[in-house]
């Protein structure tokens, strides 16, 4: 863990262009410089701090409560969803913990009320209420974690965990289009939240104006049971488009 | 009696409900939401912004040339409505290596997304300074309102990011839906509160004049205010409306959206035209406010304060008197016309006698293939007055972070109008495009449209005559 962070501080130091930089007005009053423009390594302000908190807190719970879904869990798809939240928050909370431990920030042992009381909450059910319950609990959490990460990004000042924040948004919120994606097929919702790729008009084809739409291509609503087969299909895949 | 009586479960159950329930967890920090008050000592600050700005700079540059062609090549034979500037030809979204329009163009979304082949000047573009955000002027303008105004528009922290040649004339003509026979009645000037009344008197009605002077007017402004926490040396006056809004049109100044949080999620605003107000149903990017009233009111909370009514009371907002002072401001703003049009006959169609033959065959994209005027449509402005959402994150990742910014999708935007579109470089609600010849390339990528090389640049040639 260690070399890895020297590393990542020679970057930073090779790269000055790449560096966050946020509103020194933000800054703590107490900030030791490194030069006029930049703050000292693991210097932080009240953000930041409540960030490591907050954040250590959070990624704690999500390997507790993933554990107990490997052990609960009725659909292989959520199983599947448990696993990453184990790998991939076990992997954020030593890089958090040794951010921590460089910059000298306690953090907290044990999960926070909040998290505590979800435990305690899905301990108590099982099979598909289990999965449903345990799957919307992870949508808030990751909401919550995408606006925290986000706000640490502008509004802290040790530029090691904003570093750390700005590489996991888009996993935790890779991990949010998933959980809306298993949430969608859980609760009856809908097969995707996230749209499948859609085929594309081949562009060498030159659209004849007056070809009527191939009737292969438009779902037969009464052959289908399926309501979302009918919705409209996105943008992305237009028809010959007639002249408004 | 029994009324009582049967009223008495009815009461129990109300108090049973009324017991408090414990919260169900810690809200998320107040700075996600509200503006955090500064801590650090001014002076320090300011000496810290001033230490800062030009590697802000830099990294902003080096972001823009990874992404742009920001070279000046200007279109022969086109010049913007006041003859002062020429509009800026080519495709400057630099293409991802390996792939020309034609290869992205028959990849699906998933595709370009899953081998991050969408060309960067595509992505939502971030603010100079995404952490501080805030209204950023371009050198012309500061300049022009040091000389008229003796107020101070430069900011020690952050300077304009984009080249002057892809930027709108300046100062812009001005075309008054009440004086069509005068054309542009701006004189060459930019219109101040020094100047307002010489140039305009005799033009504009007493409560348009009053209106217009309203918007001249500086107010504080969240980066331009007397407290310790703003951008500029000394405490400052503020700002007006139309330091942004240049002769009711725009001078490329940006901005943040007002509408999102937390910061490193605000998208940059780049600074709409006024122009064709009268037709115009919602207002804002986001917000859709159904009036120019509404709209004119509240921007002193908005545009000026980010959308933080707290802040704004603690720096002295200025809230216009609905009945007098916005109304007249309103009526201001609705005489105010698009540049003209002389192509195009009453309904926004090409006149088949007046357009070369490329322009009509650019108009018939815009109509048919392109689908352009699904939302941009001729009839009513070329817009639609609806928001839209493009979807734009079916090709890419979302949430990855550029220059302190979050990267992530936009939602549903309005449809701004297209009159008068060759005058208002950049382009898009973020101005992340920066000539017409991108706009045409995004929407064909976005919409899937295969448009043909022939028919790309008829249908740049068609919105030049808009």
């Amino acid at each position: 863990m260690f070399p890895r962070m020297i590393a990542a501080g020679w970057v930073l130091l090779a790269a000055p262009a790449l560096a966050q930089i946020g509103n020194p007005g933000n800054l703590a009053p107490d900030t030791a410089m490194q030069d006029a423009a930049t703050p000292a390594p693991h210097q932080r302000n009240a953000h930041d701090t409540l960030s490591y908190q907050l954040l250590a807190a959070g990624g704690m719970a999500e390997v507790a409560l993933a554990q107990l879904a490997l052990d609960r869990a009725g659909s292989d798809e959520l199983r599947g969803f448990a696993e990453m939240m184990v790998r991939d928050h076990s992997d954020a909370n030593e890089r958090l913990a040794a951010l921590a431990e460089a910059a000298n920030v306690p953090l907290p042992e044990g999960p926070d009320p909040e998290h505590q009381a979800m435990q305690e909450r899905l301990a108590g059910l099982e099979g598909g209420d289990f999965d449903l319950a345990y799957i919307r609990g992870q949508i808030t959490d990751h909401q919550k974690t995408v606006q925290l990460l986000s706000a640490e990004v502008t509004g802290g000042q040790d530029a090691e965990l904003q570093r750390l924040a700005a590489e996991l948004l888009p996993v935790v919120q890779g991990h949010l289009d998933r959980a809306r994606d298993i949430h969608a097929r859980l609760a009856g919702i809908s097969p995707a939240v996230t749209p499948a790729p859609v085929a594309r008009p081949d562009p060498a084809a030159t659209p004849d104006p007056a070809a009527t739409p191939d009737p292969a291509a438009t779902p037969d609503p009464g052959a289908s049971p399926d309501p979302a087969a009918a919705s409209p299909a996105p943008p992305a895949a237009p028809a010959a488009p007639e002249t408004p | 009696m029994p009324v009582h009586r049967a009223l008495a479960p009815i009461c129990a159950a109300l108090l049973a409900g009324a017991q408090p329930l414990p919260a169900a967890a810690d809200p998320l920090p107040p700075d996600t939401t509200y503006r955090p008050l500064p801590v650090m000592p001014p002076s320090r600050a300011h000496a810290i912004d001033e230490a800062q700005k030009p590697a802000v700079m830099a990294r902003q540059r080096e972001l823009l040339d990874s992404r742009y062609d920001l070279a000046d090549r200007p279109l022969p034979g086109a010049m913007m409505s006041g003859g002062t500037k020429p509009v800026q030809e080519g495709v400057r979204v630099r293409l991802p290596e390996g792939q020309d329009w034609d290869s992205l163009a028959a990849m699906t979304p998933a595709e370009i997304r899953d081998g991050d082949l969408l060309p960067q000047g595509f992505l939502p573009l971030p603010h100079v300074k995404q952490a501080t955000g805030g209204q950023v002027f371009p050198q012309n303008q500061i300049d022009r309102i040091a000389a008229q105004e003796q107020r101070d528009l430069r900011r020690f922290d952050v300077d304009f990011d984009l080249p002057d040649h892809l930027t709108p004339e300046f100062p812009p003509p001005i075309f008054l839906t009440t004086q069509p026979h005068l054309g542009d009645v701006s004189r060459g000037e930019l219109l101040t509160i020094r100047n307002y009344y010489e140039i305009m008197n005799g033009l504009v009605t007493p409560v348009q004049m009053e209106g217009l002077r309203l918007l001249l007017t500086p107010f504080p402004q969240e980066e331009f205010n007397q407290t310790e926490d703003r951008k500029v040396a000394d405490p400052s006056l503020g700002v007006a409306c139309l330091d942004c809004h240049s002769n009711f049109h725009s001078n490329a100044a940006f901005h943040q959206t007002p509408d999102v949080r937390p910061q490193a999620s605000r998208f940059r605003l780049d600074t709409t035209s006024l122009r064709g107000m009268f037709n115009q149903q919602i207002h804002g990017s986001k917000r859709s406010l159904r009036s120019i009233e509404d709209f004119t009111e509240f921007e002193q909370r908005t545009a000026y304060f980010n959308g933080d009514h707290v802040s704004a009371t603690r720096k002295g907002v200025h809230l216009p008197d609905r009945a007098n002072q916005v109304a007249m401001m309103a009526q201001m703003q609705n005489i105010i016309d698009f540049p003209p049009a002389p192509k195009l006959d009453p309904f926004g169609r090409l006149d088949p006698t007046l357009a070369t033959e490329q322009e009509l065959a650019g108009e018939a994209v815009f109509l048919g293939k392109g689908r352009c005027a699904e939302c941009h449509n001729p009839q009513t402005a070329f817009m639609d007055n609806q928001m839209h959402d493009l979807k734009l994150e079916r090709f890419y990742k979302p949430g990855q972070v550029h220059n302190d910014m979050a990267t992530l999708p936009d939602g549903p935007i309005k449809t701004f109008t297209l009159r008068g579109i060759k005058d208002s470089p950049p382009y898009l609600h973020d101005g992340r495009l920066m000539t017409l010849a991108d706009t045409v390339e995004f929407f064909n990528l976005v919409l899937g449209t295969g448009l043909s090389g022939d028919e790309k640049e008829a249908l740049t040639a068609y919105l030049l005559t808009l």
